[in-house]
């Protein structure tokens, strides 16, 4: 069966993190991903971590996850010759992503509209493209800064944190996809071409867990991190014999269910944690039976012990036991990928699992398909030869 | 709602919680016809998840939460374990395209529903099952929240001061913002796939999947090399300066911990020749000078993270924002909240929107993660009240007045929750 994007063309022009995310799941669902990259190569192939840590443009652990089975053409966009190719590219296409400095964008944008028949265009700008911020460059740290979230996810006293790196400018181009995905459906059932625009400030600003809506509607700050609650318990990280799990289960029916999966189903009827405001006083009285319930199990062990009683519990994980949960390992959870010289490595599999539907080819190497695009958007080799010697190629 | 990108699709939402039902937004906001059918008598944990906006009306139809995750839908509350509750459901789905659900794996099949259900009622019809750790696997029935995702996704080794134990890390709840996006996604796709097949998909979606995604360097630092990447704090092993400094107030410092931080980061020569101006130090990034250099900086990090702290205190967060911008550095603000509501951009974009609810009265949410051409999306319903729509969507089913109001005598549908429901 064939993949259920396949047929649909997606250009991706600026060569970040960002714009790169954006379209590799078009690319593993079957659509053909054409990456124009400027002729140094796509900034995303600069970034670590590098295989044996040897840097190189096709050894980046970004780009080998994140341009599965995409096409490579070197094209300098910010000429008028290259901007005219990508008019004639982008009018075999139902989508193109940009993400250039504003001015190359809004250049680029407009070649992109002149095609004929013309795609509809997504455009990534960190602040928009219009407005008094337009033109700043931001990075992955200082867009999340502008998010609201990063100034709360802090412990009091000390300096607030980013999340992992790269994971804002990933949301944010989770974000893209899924506008993409939807006007590019749009545009193919009503044949109108739609004009997108994604700020990566406003993406990280309306996600479901960024508390700017409670400050608006309740009017406060929510508190910094600080370790577990002893008012609303058990919530947080608690030690075991291993590490640590994380439980989300002060509240009912959670709390009855663990006070039963660690033995002791009398305690929610006990005055000492049978109202919410006596409860707030007796942490320490809790812990007595919570304590040495975990001292004597790994967090795997109290995790599917109490996971039997429908406790919402999790055990903290580092990066390799992240990758080999039973769960991870029976759904297949990361993959092996080919690499562009032949040999393989190991990425995250699907987002999603549909039948026959994704598959994570080898990512390009640099150019590795400028020559055929460029045959087949009918440029004749006297006209590649000189657009190659004029440096608009590569 | 306005866009009409997914004009014609109808959705039908089992979805609870958090990541799910933002999905059903978004969705909705693209144009779909959503269908929220909420749980009932017992009402979601996306109704409190977070506090009550004080005031008039139920506790139930007034957090954040609610708005924000379930606007653009029509509501129906219904109790699937009756009968004629299921038969409700089986009605709805003669004419939908796609199904969401969020229960513990397994928990679908079990209510007497699930994919061969599905089928048999409506062969195009979709089903997107996105439990936490998926549908397929030995987890089943396992229960938990984004937290928790994000605590065995590897996420939470990555975040967090170097050194300090796994206890003293923030819970977040980011994969419920990845997963909702994940389920658009994911739904565009099973419409591409009934266009080759005539039939409806099944998708398993499984958050902590959706959130791998997201961390392709920290799974690559084992793949490739055996090593755990850590928690770096805001460093960046190859970037220096790259981190967040104490500023001399401004408008964040009007929270409670009094506290206004500043990012400040070069990723280049130009860069840092930008924050050296702002500075006030041009010298910084001359040649010969240590710090001019991309190894230069690298060897120096604490010298220069001090140097930056010193400057940082110099003025408000926002001022040094500007004026590192201004020089071509890399500088942003930790804005608070209410900062949002004063930004320049936000203002010059008109990016918030007003809604008015019945409840909530009027305020002002954040705006929409995309902004479309020619048709914008809008907020045109609130969050839904409690059975809002019950009568409407009955009716449309083919109930009578005399049906209907026997669903409602016997519980099977209803508009108000008991407090402790």
């Amino acid at each position: 069966m064939e993949q259920p994007l396949a047929g649909m063309r997606v250009i991706e022009v600026g060569g970040t993190l960002a714009v790169a995310g954006a379209t590799k799941t078009f690319s593993d669902f079957g659509a053909d991903v054409i990456k124009v990259e400027p002729r140094g190569g796509a900034a995303m192939r600069r970034l670590p971590p590098f295989r044996d840590d040897e840097p190189g443009p096709e050894r980046g652990a970004m780009h080998i996850a994140l341009d599965t089975g995409k096409r490579s053409l070197v094209l300098d966009v910010t000429t008028p010759s290259g901007r005219a190719v990508l008019t004639r590219l982008a009018a075999t296409a139902r989508l193109v992503f940009v993400h250039l400095p504003r001015a190359e964008a809004l250049a680029a944008l407009e070649a992109v509209r002149c095609a004929t028949p013309r795609p509809t265009a997504v455009a990534l700008a960190a602040h928009g493209l219009e407005g008094p911020f337009a033109g700043r460059v931001e990075n992955d740290m200082s867009v999340f800064a502008w998010s609201s979230r990063m100034r709360t996810h802090a412990n009091p006293g000390h300096e607030p944190l980013r999340y992992g790196p790269g994971v804002p400018t990933m949301q944010w181009a989770a974000t893209a996809a899924a506008a993409g995905v939807a006007a590019a459906w749009g545009h193919a059932h009503d044949g109108e071409p739609r004009d997108v625009e994604v700020a990566g400030v406003e993406a990280l600003l309306s996600n479901v867990d960024a508390w700017y809506v409670i400050w608006a509607l309740n009017g406060i700050e929510l508190p910094r991190g600080g370790g577990p609650s002893k008012t609303l318990y058990p919530a947080g990280c608690y030690e075991c014999l291993d590490g640590y799990v994380l439980f989300a289960s002060a509240g009912e029916p959670f709390f009855s269910r663990l006070c039963t999966g660690i033995g002791h189903p009398g305690l929610p009827s006990d005055p000492r944690f049978a109202t919410p405001a006596a409860k707030a006083e007796h942490w320490d009285d809790f812990m007595q039976y919570l304590g040495p319930w975990l001292a004597e199990r790994t967090r795997d062990q109290a995790f599917r012990a109490l996971q039997a009683h429908g406790v919402m519990l999790a055990p903290v994980l580092d990066i390799a036991e992240a990758m080999t949960t039973p769960q991870a390992l029976a759904r297949g959870s990361f993959v092996s990928a080919p690499l562009a010289d032949g040999g393989t490595t190991t990425i995250a599999g699907p987002p999603f699992r549909l039948a026959d539907a994704w598959a994570a080819r080898a990512a390009p190497r640099l150019g590795e398909h400028s020559t055929a695009l460029l045959d087949e958007l009918g440029y004749s080799r006297t006209e590649q030869i000189a657009l190659y010697r004029a440096g608009v190629t590569g | 709602m306005s866009s009409r990108m997914l004009a014609g699709v109808r959705v039908i939402e089992l979805a609870e919680v958090w990541a799910g039902p933002m999905g059903g937004s978004y969705l909705g906001d693209l144009g779909a016809d959503v269908i929220k059918v909420e749980s009932y008598p017992r009402f979601s944990v996306t109704r409190i998840v977070t506090p009550p906006v004080p005031g008039q009306g139920p506790s139930y139809e007034t957090s954040a939460t609610q708005q924000t995750a379930n606007r653009n839908k029509r509501h129906l509350a219904l109790n699937l374990r009756t009968e004629r509750g299921a038969e409700v459901l089986r009605r709805l789905l003669v004419d939908a395209d796609i199904l969401t659900e969020s229960y513990s794996a397994g928990t679908f099949d079990q209510m007497g529903f699930g994919w061969e259900f599905c089928r048999a009622v409506n062969p195009r019809l979709s089903l997107i099952s996105m439990p936490g750790w998926g549908v397929e696997g030995p987890y089943q029935g396992y229960v938990t929240l984004g937290s928790g995702l994000d605590a065995s996704g590897g996420h939470w080794a990555l975040r967090g001061y170097p050194g300090e134990p796994a206890d003293q890390v923030p819970a977040i709840f980011h994969s419920d913002a990845t997963g909702a996006l994940t389920l658009v996604f994911a739904a565009v796709t099973a419409l591409h796939r009934r266009e080759q097949t005539g039939a409806g998909a099944r998708i398993d979606l499984s958050q902590i999947e959706a959130l791998a995604w997201q961390l392709p360097g920290a799974f690559a630092e084992w793949t490739m090399h055996g090593r755990e990447p850590g928690k770096l704090g805001n460093a960046d092993p190859f970037v220096v300066p790259h981190g967040v400094y104490r500023a001399a107030g401004g408008e964040a410092a009007g929270g409670g911990d009094g506290e206004a931080w500043v990012a400040i980061a070069a990723e280049d020569d130009a860069q840092w020749a930008g924050v050296a101006r702002a500075a006030g130090h041009p010298g910084w990034a001359v040649d010969g000078h240590a710090w001019a250099t991309v190894t230069g900086r690298l060897a120096a990090r604490a010298a220069i993270d001090a140097a930056l702290a010193e400057y940082a205190l110099t003025a408000t967060a926002e001022q040094i924002a500007d004026a590192v911008q201004a020089a071509g550095g890399i500088a942003a603000p930790l804005i608070a909240p209410w900062s949002v509501l004063t930004s320049p951009q936000h203002q010059a974009r008109g990016w918030l929107e007003s809604v008015e609810h019945r409840w909530v009265g009027t305020q002002l949410f954040p705006g929409f993660p995309w902004r479309t051409s020619p048709d914008a999306a809008s907020w045109d319903r609130p969050s839904g009240l409690v059975g809002e729509h019950n009568q409407e969507l009955l009716s449309a089913l083919g109930y009578s007045a005399e049906e209907i109001a026997s669903m409602v005598a016997d519980g099977v549908i209803g508009d108000r929750y008991s407090p402790r429901a």
